[in-house]
């Protein structure tokens, strides 16, 4: 491989404009929104088009130089990180909502395009799309395909997976294929729905029909305080029991409010333990009667405040959208884990993570979609004070805790760079090399954001740890063999 | 062959020699194209009974050769179902996946797809695979579990998966709406747009149906707010969704995906015809394939002997070949299936 020929190739092919090849601009791509990994890449293409995509795949395909997609960068799991001297391909020009058909309830999307342009593009119809990651106002709807992208509203909604019709592909080699179709029924394997969540290692997206949903009629959101992080989970198991399926349940505890507040002033309560926010929404007399439900749910409540309006309601979402952000104002550093957990076993995963964190004498704020136990601990530390080892093998150990209880390594943010090592915790050598003959149909060459989601030996040293077996296996419920 | 545990069905594929063909309850028998000849015959009837089940975490892991009407039995007692309304409810829960067939629900949850998280599968060389997980939420690694949706057994065979369930409605009510099938489009917005979140939404010759499931007093509401439709009676909703699971009981069937409003050109072409108005998914009986094929490639054979089971390749089918060539390189599993596209 000639990089010197490939970057002339671009060159050619996209423009002097359509590719960075400057050391201090190419630095500002050396990483996504997980900060520890850093590569700078050999260069930046930055095409126009889908034809201008599949152009400089084209090219690297032919000089077999390895090249990684690039959205918004705001992924949390190093799915975008670069390959040293790889390309990185970004869609940050690939931002026109090519059509919105409020007839069919659809919208057909460039793959730069924001997650909240196209709620904002189909808001004249009554229409929006459904999927609501946290990072909503700045993440790109072609990220969300490569990351299956979750959210707060997931729980009733579903992820970005089961919103999407069809995307074309720029394939490995170059070529461009559709995956999907104008309706969910499909002549053949369901290889849209193997493709979403596959980050980025089977190809690029360069557009995408997303389906669009009209808003629920009534939507009534509350926050409800207790004393202890146990009593706001049993209030969820209540309201799970009780045949309900909200919108969405977040619990946020107590450190996380402080981190909140000073952030946005979205009027939690400074002083309580745990919050949980639970919406409902739907047709109006089926909202009202389950909200009386949960009220009453709610008994262990030390206090329930219910969001008077849209506006009230649109800051409490604010709070807990940055609640993230807002951490860094807590601590100087810090890890962001997206293990998730059967939900009856919230409680316990809470207790030992708090007794974790204690031990390494580390701070633990918690925040996260209670509803499917999908958790959010933010692990705080100080670069200054060394604590980075520490903290980081005590955000492994949380998320290997949570594949321990019988959950996984991530919900929604994606296994990228941050988590290959910690697969084969979770799965076993034959899981792993049956998935890679998926990836070895799409990417025989191996050049699509290699290094990602499974674990190498450059990556992890020569021997990734080993499978362990799954406790539901060990208790012999589940069988392997 | 007729493997009772994952380990049997394991040695089964592993130490045998020739052609499978991967066999659930049989009620799909005609789906697809009608397979080669094969060494051998695995039935999956043996793989079944739920595995786990915690109701309170709202998912259950049940062995592959598991009749869907079995396991929703077990997860009435709790409260819950799968919400997946297939026609075939005879059928195993491995088989619905394999054939991704789906019923009149599809309209609020999606198919076989979208409630599956996590499967075990045995490869065409013995591998046994597991993807996914116990928990709803999950983005690690591939999810092979959509992959074998629509993979009729030509992957490998399917042991056992993981579902999402939800809570059983405590009511529900059917509107009926007389209409042709431009009526139809025209009714389903209007059904949309007043925000009545219908579970399913069908319109079958001639009577577009909503049906509302809830707490009782919404859904009495809801029927009633419904432009245009009149509350069936009980009986006379069973009655109606009975005709709509009675449509794939003719001699030529399909299934077909297109935009929802291009329902009334699907109905040209079908003797009888439901179809899942807001989603594009129809079922129907036809005359002349081909001719509907001309027109709407995406569509899968469910019944129809010596008919062609499969169209012009559309654009996914080379990966289609390529993703077959890495799982059964030796194409032991379903030959014939997928002819003339493999």
């Amino acid at each position: 491989m000639s990089l010197t020929d490939l970057r002339d190739e671009l060159t050619d092919r996209l423009g002097r404009d359509g590719v960075i090849t400057d050391p201090a601009h190419l630095r500002t791509y050396e990483c996504d929104a997980l900060t520890g990994y850093r590569v700078v890449p050999a260069l930046v293409a930055l095409p126009r088009d889908a034809g201008e995509v599949a152009a400089a795949v084209t090219a690297c395909a032919r000089h077999k130089v390895p090249f990684v997609a690039r959205g918004a960068g705001t992924g949390l799991s190093g799915g975008a990180l670069p390959v040293a001297d790889g390309v990185v391909i970004s869609m940050q020009r690939l931002r026109r909502v090519v059509e919105v058909d409020p007839v069919d309830r659809r919208a057909t999307v460039e793959p730069g395009v924001t997650n909240l342009d196209i709620s904002r593009a189909a808001a004249k119809y009554g229409l929006y799309y459904s999927p609501d990651p946290s990072s909503q106002q700045v993440c790109t709807i072609g990220g969300n395909v490569a990351e299956n992208s979750g959210g707060a509203h997931c729980l009733k909604y579903g992820f970005t997976v089961n919103h999407i019709l069809a995307v074309d592909v720029v394939l490995p080699d170059g070529s461009t294929t559709r995956l999907g179709g104008d309706a969910p029924h499909q002549a053949g394997f369901d290889l849209l729905g193997a493709f979403v969540g596959t980050e980025g290692t089977l190809g690029i997206v360069s557009s995408v029909v997303v389906r669009l949903l009209h808003t629920p009629a009534t939507v009534r959101t509350l926050v409800a305080n207790f004393d202890s992080t146990k009593d706001a989970g049993d209030a969820v198991t209540a309201v799970i029991a009780a045949g309900i399926v909200p919108a969405a349940i977040e619990m946020m505890d107590n450190l996380a409010i402080q981190a909140v507040n000073a952030a946005v002033d979205a009027g939690f309560d400074p002083d309580t333990a745990a919050a949980l926010i639970v919406e409902l929404d739907g047709p109006a007399d089926e909202v009202e009667a389950r909200f009386a439900d949960l009220t009453r749910l709610c008994a262990k409540a030390t206090e329930v405040t219910i969001a008077r309006d849209a506006e009230h309601r649109a800051k409490i979402w604010q709070g807990r959208k940055a609640a993230f952000a807002a951490v860094g104002r807590l601590s100087p550093n810090y890890f962001v884990q997206d293990g998730v957990v059967p939900r009856t076993r919230l409680g316990e995963a809470l207790t030992r993570i708090a007794e974790m964190g204690d031990a390494a004498g580390i701070r633990v704020a918690n925040v996260f979609h209670a509803g499917d136990g999908n958790l959010h601990p933010l692990v705080l530390y100080s670069e200054e004070r060394g604590e980075h080892e520490r903290a980081e093998a005590l955000s492994s150990a949380i998320a290997e805790l949570c594949v321990e209880l019988g959950g996984s390594l991530s919900g929604e943010h994606g296994i990228g760079t941050d988590k290959a090592c910690s697969m084969p915790r979770m799965f076993s050598e034959d899981d792993l090399a049956t998935m890679l003959r998926l990836r070895a149909a799409f990417d025989p060459e191996g050049l699509c954001n290699p290094g990602k989601v499974f674990p190498t030996p450059r990556l992890c040293g020569e021997r990734p740890g080993p499978y362990r077996p799954h406790p539901l296996e060990a208790a012999g419920v589940i069988e392997r063999l | 062959m007729r493997p009772t545990s994952l380990a049997e069905l394991r040695d089964a594929v592993r130490d045998t020699r020739g052609t499978l063909l991967v066999k659930g309850a049989g009620t799909a028998e005609g789906w697809a194209g009608a397979p080669d000849p094969t060494d051998h015959m695995l039935e999956t009837t043996g793989l079944a009974g739920v595995v786990t089940y915690n109701p309170a975490d709202m998912t259950v892991a049940v062995r592959a050769g598991t009749p869907l009407s079995a396991l929703q039995q077990e997860l009435a007692a709790a409260g819950q179902r799968i919400s997946l309304d297939p026609a075939r409810t005879d059928a195993t829960v491995g088989g619905l996946i394999a054939t991704a067939d789906s019923g009149p629900l599809r309209h609020a949850y999606g198919g076989p797809r979208d409630l599956l998280i996590g499967v075990t599968v045995v490869l065409a060389d013995g591998t046994v695979a597991r993807s996914g997980g116990h928990v709803i939420k999950n983005v690690a690694g591939y999810d092979l579990g959509k992959l074998f949706c629509g993979s009729f057994g030509t992957l490998g065979v399917i042991a056992e998966v993981v579902l999402r369930v939800h809570p059983l409605p405590p009511a529900s009510r059917t509107v009926s709406i007389p209409c042709d099938a431009a009526e139809a489009v025209a009714h389903t917005g209007r059904v949309l747009e007043a925000r009545l979140e219908p579970a399913a939404l069908e319109w079958c010759d001639g009577e577009l149906l909503a049906r509302y499931e809830g707490l009782e007093s919404s859904v009495e509401l809801r029927a009633a707010a419904t432009p245009g439709g009149a509350t069936l009676s009980a009986t006379e909703a069973d009655a109606a969704w009975r005709r709509v699971a009675a449509v794939p009981d003719h001699e030529l069937v399909v299934r077909c995906g297109t935009r929802p409003s291009q329902l009334p050109a699907v109905a040209k072409h079908a003797a009888s015809m439901t179809s899942s108005t807001a989603v594009g998914v129809h079922t129907l009986a036809v005359a002349d394939v081909e001719g509907l094929r001309a027109e709407f490639p995406q569509v899968t054979l469910m019944a129809g002997e010596g008919v062609p089971a499969w169209g012009e390749p559309h654009a996914a089918v080379p990966l289609m070949r390529a993703v077959k060539q890495r799982f059964d390189p030796e194409g032991r599993l379903g030959p014939g299936r997928y002819k003339p596209w493999f």
